[in-house]
């Protein structure tokens, strides 16, 4: 027993560190990509489906429960402990090779830490639990059938004693394969700042906690992927700042970390970003769309149920709101979703559009809202953001006057500079008679100066960010190619 | 008198013959006594003056003598809950507790007793120690029965995405399910396809059925009794593969739509999608010959949802004329999709010939500003069942469509069928091998997952308050998150075996040949559709390959 403590008690050290510590986000984000309802018919549907379908139910109930991480993370530990003392036991290894045991448990850990934004498209049932559950069955089959074998041939047993000469020997190995399967699980478990920053993003979102998205876009010290950048845009739309913040936030493309680069930002984004931006339909389609392809996950249907509350569609909801309600973790919170209605119910103000998207999510966003007239306050701001970023121009005018007035004297900064920059280059507007604050008109000038100083483009762009790379003159100028994933 | 505990609570069922022998042997047998009482009617009850809360709520549809028991939940708020069924030869059943499971012998001899009369339901619920009785619930029963199976696929109210669904057989009598097919097992990572509906030759008497198989292992699977093979019908002369299929009533020929199918998506609407044709034809397919021939085969016309008389003489489809508006038929529809009115018409068909005679107007939707799809001709050849919305033929996704008739002997009168229409989308439907049963397809209950119901047509020519199909489990529908689609009556049992559909669907498909216009007097041939469909994300949803 002595020789299994320190086994178990480090095991349990690293997987709890690895799960709780750095993978926190992602088993949340596990836990509502796990479909898993306490229904008949659900239960049904598994145990039709699969050979060992309850076994696939089981595995899915635990795996629910990373909704609590220390929770998920508890249970999947204990499973993997258990499936190393079973390992023993099936095996009658004696205690100087239970380091050998606990291969098994690192490697199963590893399947599940490694999974990364394939977590998103895999169609293997509970990826975490299932292949442990597996494996401890399996163990306690065979250790009943060698107990059931030793009986038949009544000898002694052949236990530790005749290998007491190699015990030192084997207690190194044993040691060395523990910290071997320790460090492989560690190196192949998927730690990329940006997954695990966008996860957390994405899940800020998703309580209505803007502010923690800007923070979270603050303290990513990498290049943000696409994804990234929609978020943060998202949270600067809903906190009010878009005028004020929006370019001086990182413009990245960073490749996402994973194969076939197009999809990630429609599967882990598409259906939060058209829901908060008013494209209900978009929303409810691509939550539909997925649960075609990887089931009933707690997401879909999240997002299924908002559009239908949003739509007015009672019947619907209610189906959704029943549903969640037999998900373990994820009846709603009816105050939040009011909330969050309220504040989308602006751009809905607008007529309905036959559409397609493509699968582009932030292109289609970024094109319908710069070919938008009219609408809502808010619509006619995302109009003019959008109109911005696609450097279209022409419909600046009717929209900053359409603004104008509910800025009540001060005019958010992005919308200034852009203002003095059309004005300069189109003309036909004497800007002296807009609140343009002072320091934004007099580094404009200086960016003018300096443009007719320094020569070709490729080398203003480079002496000039310092300066002026937080400005929306920057990203019209220099910043080539409009950035969509 | 029958008096039965629920049989979700089986083993605590007790019979009135062991209460008798309960009460002559001890103490045991008492409690079991005090216990059955419960089973019993109330004593007393205060009427509720109003229709007790059910799931699902059944009052006053019209039954067959065959249907599986009609199980259902009560919705209301109480602490007991007594059911009895009843007819009016005598015939009763008393079930207790809030969620019904009916055994089959039990709905049987009710149902039997019931036939040309009422089934009678009463609910009591006791809340706070006082019984209330609610307003008595009441279902004709009729003589004629139902088809004893439907096929039908099984699906996420789905956009473009298809791999989760599967073809399933109900036996109709009694909760007996099985799949005939299942799409997941043969998808692997893009390589999926796209099952569509099974369709028989009259209720499957023949023993012939189809269904299409899309993209991966594209191709039309035919079955005869429990024969399989698999067909290509896309020919160089024709827009692609058989699509809406019409199996002729007694030869081996089928009608088909030929279509160039896409999806748009609204932004806002609640109806979410509109299935837009930019091109569709019609063939006929002679599975003897393995031959396609057009018989509508124009650019300005989109002909779609072939369906034959009972005779095999004429064939009804439905047509919509539309000019084309700028340089592509894609961008122009996707703009103008309102504008789609479909009317019905009809062409004589020569069965020694195969030939087919000139095109008539049979109803015009258009005139009335609506549109027309799914034409079904009733086995009597006396009834034209169709559904009529404000636009487009895809009518599952249009909350405007409902189901209307018009008599063939006087086509001037449209029937609105108002006991059958509900103010969601009610659409595809299937007359059953008598002609006295309708099944067709609503999304009533919440407007997006489309459920299966039956309506009585009697010789009268009415329709009669239509009746949901009986799941096991009441709650089956609210917890179901598949809709019903494109079901069909079945006389018989779907013949082949899964593996041998399943080996059928992985061979090459076999190449149809194209023979030219199936038209007596061939009209113009005109280019084929596709040429002016210039959107560059558009892809044929009825394509094989």
């Amino acid at each position: 027993m002595t020789k299994r403590l320190p086994y178990t008690l480090l095991f349990i050290v690293i997987a709890m560190w690895v799960m709780m510590g750095v993978l926190r986000p992602f088993l949340l984000e596990t836990a509502q990509l796990t479909p898993f309802l306490t229904t008949k018919v659900f239960a049904q549907e598994m145990m039709a489906r699969h050979t060992w379908g309850w076994l696939l139910y089981a595995a899915s109930f635990l795996q629910s429960c990373m909704f609590l991480p220390w929770l998920g993370a508890s249970l999947l530990t204990l499973v993997l402990v258990a499936i190393a003392y079973a390992t023993r036991w099936a095996l009658r290894l004696p205690d100087s090779c239970f380091g050998l045991c606990w291969v098994a448990p690192f490697l199963l850990l590893s399947r599940f830490t490694r999974m990364g934004y394939l977590i998103y498209t895999s169609k293997e049932v509970a990826v975490a639990f299932a292949w442990p559950l597996a494996a401890l069955l399996l163990l306690l089959v065979l250790g009943l059938a060698v107990k059931g074998l030793r009986a038949l041939r009544r000898g002694p047993a052949a236990d530790g004693h005749k290998l007491k000469g190699l015990d030192l020997m084997l207690l190194g190995l044993s040691f060395i394969a523990f910290a071997g399967s320790a460090y492989r699980m560690w190196e192949q478990t998927y730690k990329d700042t940006n997954f695990l920053n966008a996860l957390q993003m994405k899940q800020a979102i998703e309580r209505d906690d803007w502010d923690e998205v800007l923070r979270l876009a603050r303290d990513n010290r990498q290049e943000p992927t696409r994804l990234q950048v929609c978020f943060t845009r998202l949270a600067l739309y809903k906190t009010g700042q878009m005028g004020d913040r929006l370019f001086a936030h990182p413009d990245g493309s960073a490749a996402y970390n994973a194969p076939e680069q197009n999809q990630w930002l429609r599967l882990m984004g598409a259906q939060l970003l058209y829901y908060h931006l008013g494209k209900t339909g978009f929303a409810y389609r691509w939550a539909m769309e997925d649960m075609v392809e990887y089931g009933e996950r707690p997401m879909y249907l999240r997002t299924m149920h908002r559009v239908a509350l949003l739509n007015g569609e009672e019947a619907l909801a209610r189906k959704y709101e029943q549903a969640l309600s037999h998900t373990l973790f994820y009846e709603q919170d009816t105050n939040i979703l009011e909330q969050e209605a309220t504040a989308i119910r602006p751009l809905l103000n607008y007529t309905d559009q036959l559409d397609g998207d493509n699968g582009l999510i932030e292109f289609y966003l970024l094109q319908s809202f710069a070919l938008t007239e009219g609408g809502s306050r808010q619509m006619v701001e995302l109009s003019l953001m959008c109109s911005l970023i696609t450097k279209h121009l022409e419909g600046f005018w009717p929209r900053f006057m359409a603004l104008l007035p509910g800025w009540q004297g001060h005019i958010p900064t992005h919308y200034q500079e852009a203002a003095l920059m059309v004005a300069q280059l189109q003309g036909g507007v004497d800007t002296s008679q807009l609140p343009i604050d002072n320091e934004v008109r007099q580094r404009f000038e200086r960016l003018v100066e300096a443009s007719a100083q320094l020569g070709d483009s490729g080398s203003n762009a480079y002496t000039l960010r310092a300066e002026y790379g937080d400005t929306y003159w920057y990203y019209y100028f220099f910043v080539e190619g409009l950035k969509t994933t | 008198m029958i008096i039965k505990k629920n049989k979700l609570q089986e083993r605590k069922a007790i019979t009135p013959l062991s209460r008798r022998e309960g009460l002559g042997v001890g103490l045991v047998c008492l409690l079991l006594f005090f216990y059955s009482c419960s089973t019993s009617l109330p004593q007393q009850a205060e009427e509720a003056g109003r229709m007790a809360k059910m799931m699902p709520d059944n009052n006053g549809a019209t039954l067959p003598p065959n249907l599986a028991p009609l199980n259902f939940e009560i919705l209301e708020e109480g602490d007991a809950f007594v059911t009895r069924l009843s007819t009016k030869a005598g015939e009763e059943l008393i079930v207790d507790g809030r969620s019904l499971d009916i055994s089959l012998k039990d709905w049987q001899r009710l149902m039997a007793s019931a036939v040309g009369d009422t089934l009678w339901t009463d609910v009591f619920v006791r809340e706070d120690k006082r019984w209330k009785h609610f307003q008595r619930m009441a279902n004709p029963v009729v003589a004629d029965s139902i088809d004893p199976y439907i096929t039908y696929r099984l699906i996420r109210p789905s956009y473009v995405m298809y791999e989760e669904l599967t073809l399933v057989e109900r036996c109709m009598e009694n909760f007996d399910q099985r799949t005939i097919f299942d799409n997941m097992p043969m998808s692997k990572g893009n390589q999926g396809q796209c099952i569509n509906c099974h369709v028989p030759q009259q209720q499957g008497q023949s023993g012939r059925s189809q269904f299409h198989v899309r993209q991966a292992y594209g191709g039309t699977v035919l079955i005869d009794g429990t024969q399989v093979r698999k067909v290509n019908l896309k020919t160089d002369s024709t827009l692609s593969a058989g699509v809406y299929p019409a199996w002729h009533p007694t030869l081996n020929l089928l009608a088909y739509s030929v279509n160039e199918t896409g999806q748009s998506f609204h932004t806002l609407d609640p109806q979410k999608i509109e299935v837009i044709d930019y091109a569709s034809d019609l063939i006929l397919y002679d599975p003897e010959k393995n031959e396609v021939t057009s018989i509508e085969r124009t650019t300005n016309d989109f002909e779609s949802f072939p369906t034959w008389s009972p005779d095999g003489r004429t064939l009804y489809y439905i047509s919509a004329h539309h000019e084309l508006e700028g340089e592509s038929i894609d961008a122009d529809l996707d703009q103008n999709y309102q504008t789609l009115h479909y009317n019905i018409y009809a062409r004589d068909f020569s069965p020694e010939t195969h030939k087919f005679g000139p095109r008539r107007l049979v109803f015009n939707a258009e005139a009335m500003g609506k549109s027309a799809s799914t034409p079904r001709i009733s086995p009597d050849g006396r009834w034209l069942l169709f559904s009529l919305a404000d636009y487009g033929q895809f009518h599952i996704w249009h909350r405007s469509a409902d189901l209307c008739m018009i008599s063939l002997e006087n086509i001037e009168r449209l029937e609105s069928l108002e006991s059958l229409n509900s103010p969601e989308s009610d659409s595809y439907h299937s007359w059953s091998s008598n002609g006295r049963w309708i099944l067709f397809s609503s999304r009533r209950a919440d407007g997006n997952y489309t459920r299966l119901y039956m309506a009585y047509f009697d010789k009268d020519g009415h329709a009669h308050r239509p009746v949901l199909l009986p799941q096991r489990s009441p709650k089956y529908y609210t917890q179901l998150l598949r809709s019903f689609n494109a079901a069909e009556w079945m006389v018989r049992p779907f013949g082949p075996s899964p593996k041998a559909l399943d080996e059928t669907i992985r061979q090459t498909a076999l190449q149809a040949k194209y023979a030219g216009s199936a038209l007596l007097v061939p009209e113009n041939d005109q280019a084929i559709s596709n040429a002016k469909i210039t959107k560059q994300n558009y892809h044929n949803i009825y394509e094989n390959n």
